[in-house]
């Protein structure tokens, strides 16, 4: 009795040891954002003595939105770099919202410059706003670099109109993906015409540095991490896909061989963005958790079947060559903060808990996992789970709708219920949207701090 | 996870950018003080250092940069070189940059240059597009031909500072030079009493046409803004350019006369 208490401490403690919790770097990112703004708008306030009517404030105002434009475009192009603390540490999800977020803001700034600047330099020439567009026409082809710099921005509305939401959920992914790439050459085009006729870089060498570093330092990490890595991580891996199994109806896992997979850095609960070199599938990528840990030989994602892509993904052939870029993903073991863990899995959003069902260090009864499904046939995956639940000593329990399709109960109450230390968990959360919402809105009732809380969503 | 609000999102960052550049437009202010005050005729100390300078070379060459003059697209500042009573370079140290600025400084500059060694004075032709440099350009040459005056004075110091006591007289007016542009002459009186313009008023001013309503457009502003501003240094009318060129070149001739 006293042997196994013993070990049971011990167990605990060695547990303890191995989680060291790192924080996101969110916050100090936002910072430095809001700090770079400070200074951007300072290149202007320190470049302006003074503002006589109101054709001066125009004209600024056109000088500010298009000082602000240029600094988010950059950090718009930033947040898609793969940065590996952006990817990994802030969260892909997060990092997708404010790229979404920012890059809606950024269009808005050009639009309110593109018009602002055009006003006002028709007030000066002294023309009456009927000859807007002549002297929209007059600056594009008098000034240096305005010509590239209008056809970027003709892009950037073309690409922003179709990302806007009705429209991009009507176009097919690898449409609106590829005309999204067009974005680096507008950040190219347009790039010219802020350092020629820029007022604040024509007039302080200092200010042109700094742009210069700015964009510089964002095109080294969108080599790096966009092209070299991936290219590094392939040759090296050298992926290629081994099987594919059907899990449950509509429900495919695929296996994935190559070499030394132990060495990529993936840890349970990141995915990979894969592309299959099959015909039809080798223009996209789409990202898919690892539905277990990475071991040398094999990987496994396991993919429900709901678009065009997935439902192919049944009819790969065994040795088609894949291309993957990752590890991405903030959803691992280093959010843990606690000793003890509740994993909740929504449908195919099993496939991360699955891995960290069975990688997350702990002691007999430290984890949980619950998993919500329509019926007992849509619980893919639930042989090994149950099989992990066993040799673990962990509890794995699942809801499903009644007969009659009734949806279970998930409420604060009936999770105190079965877990009642809950509010001393981790909670890990991955499903749709809907159910991540309510589940997390149950979890806040039932006392656990939001900060405990981790899940992904890449709903926009 | 909390619950986003996308539309209260969009108009919280639109009012909030919104309020924020309308913050700093407020913010600045219609005038640069620096410029206000070199215009106002105080000597700075830069000057003083410029005329001992130039008292020591006074015998040979010497040059003297005038105070910068901040136009609303950015400073000019003019630097002449003098050698005997004769300019024989003027130069822009300062020009506005940027945008069509820089255009306009490439077009204009040289022609003020060559215009003041020409002319031997800040009374040059405003080159028509570039109205504000050239307005700049020519209030940082009157300081720079000022601080030149001072340094050779300086030299002689017998001759005292007479004009002061002249400014402090009673009202006075008078008339500035006849002032071409071409839409016609602009010629302008301004009532001067105790160093301040107390009345101004166009004498000539262009007329037929379109130039009869820019006429009564712009010269009534441009009374206003003589008397406001207490220089030359006031606001070209839009849409009456030219006439406001020759306005404030008349002015300038007026004021240059109220100065001795």
């Amino acid at each position: 009795m006293t042997t196994t208490l013993a070990g049971g401490r011990a167990a605990r403690r060695q547990t303890m040891r191995r989680i060291r919790p790192r924080r996101s770097p969110a916050v100090p990112l936002v910072i430095a954002l809001w700090a770079g703004a400070a200074a951007v708008l300072w290149l202007w306030w320190d470049n302006t003595p003074s503002l006589a009517d109101n054709t001066a404030k125009i004209l600024a105002a056109g000088r500010i939105t298009g000082l602000l434009a240029g600094y988010l475009m950059a950090l718009v192009v930033l947040q898609m770099a793969r940065v590996p603390a952006l990817e990994r540490r802030v969260g892909s999800d997060r990092v997708a919202r404010w790229h979404a977020m920012s890059g809606r803001y950024t269009v808005s700034l050009v639009i309110a410059h593109v018009f602002l600047i055009t006003w006002a330099y028709a007030l000066q020439a002294g023309k009456s706003l009927g000859d807007f567009v002549q002297q929209f026409m007059d600056m594009v082809t008098n000034l240096p670099d305005m010509g590239k710099a209008a056809i970027g921005t003709g892009l950037l509305v073309v690409i922003a109109l179709l990302s806007v939401g009705g429209v991009r959920r009507r176009l097919p992914y690898d449409t609106w993906y590829h005309v999204h790439l067009l974005t680096y050459a507008v950040v190219f085009l347009t790039f010219w015409h802020q350092i020629t006729t820029g007022n604040e870089f024509a007039v302080q060498p200092t200010a042109k540095t700094f742009w210069y570093g700015l964009y510089g330092i964002v095109t080294a990490l969108v080599v790096w991490y966009r092209i070299l890595t991936p290219l590094r991580l392939n040759l090296r891996h050298r992926m290629y896909v081994e099987a594919v199994i059907e899990e449950t109806p509509g429900i495919v896992s695929v296996l994935i061989g190559g070499k030394k997979l132990h060495r990529m850095g993936a840890e349970a609960g990141q995915f990979f963005r894969w592309r299959f070199m099959a015909p039809g599938m080798r223009f996209s990528s789409h990202p898919y958790s690892l539905s277990a840990a990475p071991r040398p030989d094999m990987l496994r994602i396991t993919v429900k079947a709901i678009g065009d892509h997935t439902a192919r993904l049944r009819e790969l052939r065994p040795g088609t060559r894949v291309w993957a870029e990752g590890p991405y993903g903030a959803l691992t073991a280093q959010r843990r903060s606690r000793g003890k863990v509740l994993l909740v899995a929504g449908g195919v959003g099993i496939t991360p808990m699955r891995a960290l069902f069975e990688t997350l260090p702990g002691a007999s009864g430290d984890i949980t996992l619950l998993y919500r499904a329509n019926s007992t046939q849509d619980l893919a995956l639930w042989d090994e789970l149950a099989t992990i639940a066993d040799e673990r000593g962990a509890r794995l329990m699942y809801a499903v709708n009644s007969p009659d399709g009734e949806r279970p109960d998930i409420s604060a109450e009936r999770l105190r219920q079965k877990l009642p230390d809950i509010d001393d968990h981790d909670v890990f959360l991955c499903g749709p949207p809907g159910f991540a919402q309510s589940v997390y809105d149950s979890l806040r009732d039932a006392g656990v701090p939001a900060r405990r809380i981790h899940h992904e969503s890449f709903e926009m | 996870m909390r619950k986003s609000h996308p539309i209260r999102r969009v108009v919280l960052a639109g009012a909030a950018t919104v309020s924020g550049i309308v913050l700093l437009l407020s913010l600045k202010p219609a005038s640069d003080p620096a410029s206000a005050s070199a215009a106002g005729g105080a000597v700075p100390p830069a000057a003083a250092q410029e005329s001992a300078q130039g008292g020591a070379q006074a015998a040979g060459q010497s040059t003297s940069t005038g105070d910068a003059a901040q136009t609303q697209y950015g400073a000019v500042q003019v630097r002449i070189t003098v050698v005997g009573n004769k300019i024989t370079k003027s130069e822009a140290v300062q020009a506005p940059q940027g945008g069509t600025s820089t255009q306009k400084t490439e077009l204009a500059v040289p022609k003020l240059n060559a215009a003041v060694v020409a002319k031997q004075s800040p009374d040059i032709d405003t080159v028509s597009g570039a109205t504000y440099t050239s307005e700049g350009y020519k209030k940082s040459l009157q300081s720079a031909i000022d601080k030149a005056n001072a340094a050779a004075s300086a030299a002689q110091p017998s001759q005292g500072a007479s004009a002061p006591a002249q400014g402090a007289a009673a009202s006075k007016t008078l008339t500035g030079t006849v002032a071409q542009t071409q839409y016609g002459p602009v010629q302008v009186r301004i009532t001067v009493s105790n160093g301040k313009i107390t009345k101004a008023e166009a004498v000539q001013a262009p007329q037929g046409g379109t130039s009869t309503q820019k006429t009564e457009l712009a010269v009534p502003k441009l009374n206003a803004a003589a008397v406001a501003a207490g220089s030359a240094d006031i606001d070209s009318v839009s849409g009456a350019t030219y006439t406001s060129a020759g306005y404030k070149k008349s002015l300038q001739s007026a004021l240059d006369q109220a100065g001795g």
